[in-house]
């Protein structure tokens, strides 16, 4: 009971919410980030500054001897900002450097909402023998401990066992 | 050591390596994380504050890393040779303690002065009153455009509802055209099905007449937007009426307000942008200022470590030849140019070293010449230590005393004391300048040796002792033998001279018998005397031969030597009128070790002789007295002196230029006197006569 208390916990806690749809030899990622962003980031979104989300996704064949081996590593970039004149937040989101997606948004809440959900991503998956995991994180803007040591505002990384394809 | 070797250990030396090699590890990295970063899509400015960022870590962990080697090595290196005692490691860990303490503190204070200034800076760029700009410039753009959105939506309001009023196209198209003239729209349209069926525009707002319609979607339902177009601010308004079409208002800003809020919404942004980046600025600038204020201590420290070294090698390499000296090694210049005082005291020192090299080669030399003689000279001479109790000998020594481990190395005396007991002790109770015979053993061989032994160094401090050892055996045996020929002939000439006349005497008590002469009684009774008086000198002769050769052993004692020469002095009272024998006793009382008979013998024989030489009415002075540790007897006479020839043939045996007696009277006075370990001479007086001196070691009580 209390495993699945926890569990539930875990759940309900979770910053960012992955599904994958596989298909042979492709992977649909759908992400989700679930928990508020932060502060500095919605006033800074809000204000006109351009601000982004990026979305690392790394593909790892687990092993079971040695470390696991990262197949792929990936990035999903969305950003946005907000014209002054107009009111209109343009988007744009971008895998690996290629735009993905753009649109528009005419509230603060279209646009984060936009962000928070990015359009799905196909990414390439190689032929497996062995288990293949997915680790995604959103990462949302970098902090400064002690004034000088980096760390960066973001969720956990999410691991999630690739499926088989159907 | 080939020449690579020498600049690796040379640039090894100087650190070059190190920082060549730290250098080219930063250049690479940031090239390498700017390649990485570049093919990772990242935005340019991004790129830039990575690559800073990263640069300024980078040099920072390195520094810090340099620093923090040089410091440890240095402070390791310090104990370590602190630890075994290496000439001037506590200078050096003061000097280095010195620098650290001027280098560090400095650039601390410096670091934290630095960032605080650049950190109040930095919290004024977003000072409240920037903000406020910030934020109003962002809020006049807006407020302009909801301005103008409320305007359009407001008269496409009153537009509608006045269109819903009339029934008829033609009077809606009217007072739609009026109303457009009359509000001062710049665009007026009315869309009936989703299409423009009239639109109106100010001729004046050009860009308003290629302004895209709106989409149907939009217009189910009322609404205001904003839109950039041709350079401007396009704001429309539109609002749906009961029958389903749509008025629309349209507005242009003018196109210099437009640019000015352009920029004023430019610059919010910009401002918000700086804002998020806030951390990154000042982790940079922290970075910047740590990475400075490290560099400065790792200059001031490495200079400080290259001066400390440049200005202590010279004092160092001074004080490391002083106390190589001191450890007995030879003296040597110190090869490191200075020019200051330093350098003056170097160049003293080297002169200093020259000169006393040049003296220790002097030395060394005449060493090399004295052992050469000591090698070369057949006379055994041993060196003692100044206690006397370590020995060294030269080869004829130690072939003498059959030791030939004392030529290499130094020996105790003990060594010899089993097999030389007498010569270890005439050399540890002898005084400076003792001479002395003595018979050695070393192969079970007799050997005479003579010994003298001298004290190095001045009187008051003795620094050693020399032993000469002469054997005299060969020697010896030679004059023996010599003497022994010598003997043999004066004995045959001694017996030649008696047999002549007997056998003259016999041929004539011959002839006389044969001629039965009358005078034959007279002949015979001339005859016998004459040969027995020649019969008894040679009886004589024998018997002073028999004397000198059953010579007996010395039996010394304590004698008071001034009393016994009186006694002696006084037998010649009387003994040929008008020779007086005088005698002055110098001795003081004190006594000598001597064996008394045989040295009255010496005594009587050569008062004998001054007494038989004298004139009439002469003298005869015998006299006693101590000259250092010597006592000396002297009997001066008034004779006609000495032959003129070679005075030692007087003291050999069976001599005598008398004409009569045995000759053994001198020879006897030197043996005796030479087993007293003295000496006797035989020289003229200063105006005439003769002057026998005799020394014996005075071992006095």
């Amino acid at each position: 009971m209390v495993l699945a208390a926890l569990l539930v916990a875990a759940a309900t806690l979770a910053d960012l919410e992955v599904a994958l749809q596989p298909a042979p030899g492709r992977l649909t990622v759908q992400m989700a980030v679930g928990s508020k962003l932060p502060d500095d980031w919605t006033q800074g979104l809000s204000a006109g500054a351009p601000v982004s989300i990026t979305y690392r996704l790394r593909l790892y064949r687990n092993r079971r001897w040695l470390w696991d081996l990262r197949l792929a590593s990936h990035e999903l970039v969305v950003k946005a900002q907000r014209d002054p004149l107009t009111g209109v937040f343009s988007l744009v989101s971008e895998l690996d450097g290629e735009i993905l997606a753009s649109g528009q948004a005419d509230t603060l809440d279209e646009a984060i909402f936009w962000v928070t959900h990015p359009p799905s991503a196909e990414l390439a998956l190689p032929l497996r023998h062995e288990p293949l995991w997915l680790f995604v994180r959103a990462e949302f803007l970098t902090r400064y401990k002690l004034l000088v040591i980096p760390s960066t505002v973001g969720t956990d990384w999410v691991q999630k066992a690739v499926p088989e394809s159907p | 050591m080939s020449d690579w070797r020498r600049r690796w250990q040379r640039y090894r030396r100087q650190n070059r390596v190190l920082v060549g090699l730290y250098l080219g590890l930063l250049v690479l990295t940031g090239a390498g994380f700017a390649l990485f970063s570049r093919l990772s899509g990242l935005p340019s400015e991004d790129l830039t504050n990575r690559l800073l960022l990263f640069l300024l870590w980078w040099f920072d962990l390195t520094l810090i890393a340099v620093v923090l080697f040089i410091i440890l090595r240095n402070l390791l290196r310090l104990a370590m040779e602190r630890r075994y005692g290496i000439l001037g490691a506590r200078f050096r860990t003061k000097l280095l303690l010195s620098y650290l303490a001027l280098s560090l503190a400095p650039t601390v204070v410096l670091f934290v002065l630095g960032v605080s200034l650049l950190s109040r800076a930095a919290a004024s760029w977003f000072a409240a009153p920037v903000e406020g700009m910030a934020s109003a410039s962002v809020q006049l753009a807006e407020g302009v455009r909801r301005e103008a959105e409320a305007r359009t939506s407001r008269a496409a309001e009153v537009i509608a509802r006045r269109l819903s009023e009339l029934d008829g196209d033609a009077a809606r198209l009217a007072e739609l055209e009026r109303l457009h003239g009359l509000l001062g729209n710049h665009l007026t349209t009315l869309y009936r099905g989703g299409v423009p069926v009239v639109e109106l525009v100010d001729p004046r707002q050009r860009p308003l007449v290629r302004v895209p319609p709106l989409e149907g979607a939009a217009l189910r339902s009322s609404g205001v937007r904003g839109e950039r177009h041709a350079g401007t601010l396009v704001v429309r308004g539109w609002q749906v009426l009961n029958d389903g079409s749509v008025v629309l208002v349209g507005e242009a800003l003018p196109p210099s307000l437009v640019k000015a809020q352009a920029r004023l919404a430019a610059a919010g942004a910009a401002y918000e942008r700086l804002k998020l980046d806030r951390p990154t600025i000042t982790a940079t600038t922290v970075l910047g200022f740590g990475g400075l204020a490290l560099l400065v201590a790792f200059a001031a420290m490495w200079l400080g470590l290259y001066f400390s070294r440049r200005f202590t090698a010279p004092l160092l390499a001074l004080a490391a030849a002083a106390r190589r000296v001191a450890e007995g090694e030879s003296l040597e210049e110190v090869p490191l140019p200075a020019e200051d005082e330093v350098g003056l005291l170097v160049s003293s020192f080297n002169a200093m070293a020259r000169r006393l090299q040049a003296r220790e080669d002097e030395l060394q030399a005449a060493v090399r010449r004295l052992r050469t003689v000591l090698n070369a000279i057949r006379t055994g001479v041993l060196t003692l230590d100044s206690g006397r109790q370590t020995v060294l000998a030269n080869p004829a020594a130690a072939a003498l005393l059959g030791t030939p481990e004392l030529v290499d190395t130094p020996q105790l005396l003990d060594v010899l004391a089993g097999s030389f007991p007498r010569l270890v002790e005439s050399i540890r109770s002898a005084t400076s300048g003792f001479r002395g015979s003595l018979t050695l053993y070393p192969t079970g061989v007799a050997r005479q040796v003579e010994i003298a032994v001298v004290a190095l160094g001045t009187e008051g401090q003795v620094e050693g002792w020399v032993v000469a050892l002469e054997d005299l055996t060969q020697l010896l045996r030679a004059q023996r033998q010599a003497a022994w020929s010598e003997v043999a002939r004066r004995i045959a000439h001694q017996i030649k001279n008696p047999l002549t006349p007997i056998r003259l005497a016999a041929e004539r008590i011959a002839r006389q018998s044969e001629r039965r002469s009358p005078e034959l009684p007279v002949v015979v009774e001339q005859g016998c005397a004459a040969i027995v008086e020649h019969v008894q000198a040679m009886q004589e002769m024998v018997d002073a031969f028999a004397r000198y050769a059953k010579f007996p052993p010395l039996t010394r004692r304590p004698v008071q030597i001034g009393e016994m020469v009186q006694h002696v002095v006084a037998l010649y009272e009387g003994v040929r009128p008008g020779v007086q024998v005088q005698c002055s006793d110098g001795s003081g009382g004190r006594e000598v070790l001597i064996d008394p008979e045989q040295f009255r013998q010496v005594l009587t024989n050569l008062i004998d002789n001054a007494v038989e030489a004298s004139p009439p009415q002469a003298t005869v002075a015998v006299g006693v007295q101590w000259e250092g540790d010597e006592v000396v007897f002297t009997v001066t006479d008034e004779g006609t002196g000495l032959p003129g020839e070679d005075t030692e043939v007087l003291f050999q045996p069976f001599y005598s230029t008398k004409g009569r007696g045995s000759g053994v009277g001198l020879a006897l006075v030197q043996r005796i006197v030479t087993d007293h370990g003295g000496t006797v001479r035989l020289e003229n007086g200063p105006r005439r006569g003769v002057v026998a001196t005799v020394r014996i070691a005075g071992e006095q009580r």
